[in-house]
């Protein structure tokens, strides 16, 4: 499952990352959300969706929320 | 010789907050990523460092060594080629694991790290406790615990910075050396370095479980809600508009004009002498000089009023929540939420707006928003649309809050275009905001910011347009043979007949010709509050803030009167000026982001059509709607040529891009 379907407030670990995009793996992976990590939606709207990574919260669109694949 | 200290850490880890405490300077603060685009560098106050010639440069944010964006390659190009003596590396205490894994890197560059342990207020409320010594061992480097919104702990910051001069520590964690080119090998290194960082964290942070700051999620929800974040975007702006441009800083302006107008009359009436007459250059200076900065200046506290409120805005963190919001709608045009940064930025100055382009990593995107960024109303034009709201519409706050969505309607009017001419594009374009916790904004960071801008404005309207009115009034005195021009002879003047030809081109959105304007047009491009100073020199009125009062006559209809346009030529000449090409160091900073020649003609280009038509469309519906006459029958001729030709040009264009796609 994607972080798209992912219920909110619920704690993932994230699965895989798939944008096809290096930057943004990597800016994802030092602001710390890459494979095993954990990650959590904090709500979302119809475009996009709020996670907490680590300390922080992030807003991320749609496309990015299909992405990133978690257990 | 100085010590060079470089300030390096997190974006939004409170680099420049730290760099303007320790050196006194007000360089641009926001909570978001990409307020600091460029390494700046300034002394340090002596007070914090023992009276030691100490260099800090403040470097902007970085997430880690491997650059994002080019925003952070500038951080590590600066600590690889040019060696400071010292690092500080400002850490976000409340958010360590991300911010170790960047120390960790410094660490390796075998340059002395301080870490700053920063935002330790923040901490303490949240009842987290770091062990400092702990920390300080395990990464075997200084921690100093600092709080730089308000200086705590930057003397010794400084001094344990300075104490490690010509120190070499070992890194506490060395990446294995590997070939640079397996991408695989470099994730599971950097993994394995997380990891270490993340070790650190648990043994030295203690966090009480958290209480869900329900609250801030809850106030996200709202603000990045589509239907209702936009109308609360509205509001905010309108609040600002309505506080700076009708309520609060319309009265403070009163205040200041009648000062300034008594200056004047005590030098009019010294320099008249006996005779109660002045003469021609004694007419220059009192008119000329003095009453068209007076007619500038006097705009100082709305300026100013809103420079506050904007800081504060930018200070609490409702700024990214409203490029969440508007993103989506970006995006439809090939834009994405992080053009936001540099519009917002532009409400202040196009110049820096345009440079915090850099943070854009798409070349198409980044070229697009810099030639956008322009129509964002800037503070030089604040005074622009003061006076026009002022002289026109009774100072309703409407007509700026009007002309910053039209400003925001036409950016997304403009990158459609754009996308529709060069293709749309293949890539998907992935954003992603931190959204920082709210704070209650610093009162004082926003009078600092506030007074800076307000000097910076003073000093420009001192030298620049204090300058262009002195040029301006001379060229009207004089016609070509250095006579000085009759009473009703004004049209034979130089400045009348330089301004001649530009005033029939604008003369189909105003319904009169005008030399008067379109000089007030020219000079707008040295800068734009010259158009206040301009129509002041060439009208001969110098207060339009509380044109009620007017002891020339009997107020605001009597400017109008003077100006002899119609409400609606009003609005639209505003409109033009406000949307088309930019001043000429916006411009300079478009050509110097954009770095592409034709990219960069068609973005003047487009400012100059998107404004033309704009101001004549206005001019046109608004005289149809109010029952007006066009002026003589050749404007609106003119116009709709001008117009048509503009839709011809850019209805070639895109069909060119269609057959290209489909051939």
């Amino acid at each position: 499952m994607t972080l798209f379907d992912a219920d909110i407030l619920t704690k993932y670990t994230v699965d895989s990352i798939r944008t096809e995009d290096e930057g943004i793996d990597t800016f994802l992976f030092s602001l710390g959300c890459y494979e095993g990590e954990p990650i959590e939606v904090v709500s979302r709207n119809k475009n996009g969706c709020i996670v907490a990574i680590k300390d922080s919260r992030y807003s991320i669109d749609l496309d990015l929320a299909r992405a990133i694949s978690v257990r | 010789m100085s010590i060079r200290i470089a300030l390096a850490g997190n974006p939004n880890s409170g680099k420049t907050t730290m760099f303007n405490a320790l050196t006194g300077s007000s360089e641009r603060v926001g909570n978001w990523a990409g307020v600091t685009v460029d390494s700046k560098q300034s002394l340090v106050k002596k007070r914090y460092t023992n009276g030691l010639d100490v260099v800090a440069v403040d470097l902007p944010g970085a997430y880690s060594m491997s650059a994002y964006t080019s925003e952070e390659s500038i951080t590590s190009t600066y600590v690889r080629e040019n060696n400071p003596d010292v690092i500080i590396n400002i850490v976000d205490s409340t958010n360590l694991s991300r911010s170790l894994f960047f120390t960790t890197q410094l660490l390796e560059l075998g340059v002395p790290v301080v870490v700053a342990l920063n935002k330790v207020d923040v901490n303490e409320k949240k009842q987290t406790i770091i062990d400092i010594p702990q920390l300080s061992r395990l990464l075997n480097c200084p921690v100093v615990e600092t709080i730089s919104t308000v200086s705590k702990g930057l003397e010794l910051l400084i001094s344990t910075a300075v104490s490690l001069l010509g120190t070499k520590k070992t890194s506490p964690y060395e990446q294995a050396s590997m070939d640079g080119e397996d991408k695989d090998a470099m994730i599971e290194a950097d993994k394995d370095r997380f990891d270490f960082v993340n070790d650190i964290v648990r043994r030295v942070e203690t966090k009480r479980p958290r209480i869900d700051n329900n609250l801030q999620d809850k106030i996200d929800a709202i603000l990045t809600n589509r239907w209702v974040g936009i109308p609360i975007f509205a509001l905010v702006m309108f609040l600002v508009f309505g506080i700076s441009q009708a309520w609060l800083g319309p009265w403070l302006a009163d205040l200041l004009a009648g000062w300034l107008e008594a200056g004047q009359s005590l030098v009019a009436d010294a320099l008249a002498g006996s005779s109660g007459q002045l003469d021609i250059w004694s007419s220059i200076l009192v008119d000329g000089i003095i009453g068209g900065l007076i007619a500038v200046v006097g705009f100082l506290p709305l300026v100013m009023v809103m420079y506050f409120l904007i800081a504060l805005l930018e200070d609490c963190g409702y700024m990214s929540r409203a490029s969440v919001i508007l993103d989506p709608i970006f995006k439809k045009v090939g834009l994405s939420g992080k053009s936001i940064i540099p519009f917002i930025i532009g409400t202040g100055c196009a110049v820096p707006g345009v440079m915090a382009c850099r943070t854009i990593r798409d070349d198409k995107e980044r070229k697009a928003t810099a030639m956008l960024t322009p129509f964002m109303p800037c503070g030089a034009k604040l005074p622009v649309i003061a006076l026009f709201a002022g002289v026109f519409f009774g100072d309703s706050p409407w007509v700026g809050t009007i002309m910053y969505f039209v400003g925001i309607a036409i950016i997304i009017l403009g990158a459609l275009l754009v996308k529709l001419i060069t293709g749309v594009k293949n890539k998907k374009s992935y954003f992603i905001i931190e959204l920082p916790e709210y704070k209650s904004p610093s009162l004082l960071g926003a009078c600092k910011s506030m007074l800076s801008r307000g000097w910076a404005y003073i000093v420009k309207a001192g030298t620049v347009i204090l300058v262009c009115n002195f040029v301006v009034h001379l060229m009207q005195t004089f016609d070509w043979s250095f006579q000085v021009v009759g009473e009703g002879a004004e049209s034979t003047s130089i400045l009348a007949t330089i301004a001649s030809p530009i005033a029939y081109i604008i003369a189909p959105f105003i319904g009169v010709v005008a030399w008067q304007m379109a000089a007030a047009t020219v000079t707008g491009f040295i800068a734009k509050e010259n158009l206040v100073g301009t129509l002041a020199v060439c009208y001969g009125v110098t207060n339009f803030i509380n044109v009620d009062d007017m002891i020339l006559e009997s107020g605001a209809s009597e400017v109008a009167a003077i100006f002899a346009i119609t409400k609606v030529a009003g609005l639209a000449f505003l409109a033009f000026n406000l949307f088309s090409p930019p001043c000429f160091a916006a411009i300079g900073a478009m050509s110097a982001e954009i770095k592409d020649k034709r990219w960069f003609w068609a973005g003047i280009g487009m400012q100059f059509s998107i404004g033309y038509a704009v101001a004549f469309l206005i001019y046109f519906v608004g005289t149809l709607i109010t029952g007006g006459v066009f002026g003589e029958i050749w404007m609106p001729i003119l116009g709709w040529i001008i117009l048509l030709g503009i839709v011809a040009v850019y209805t070639i264009l895109i069909l060119k891009n269609r057959v290209k796609k489909v051939g």
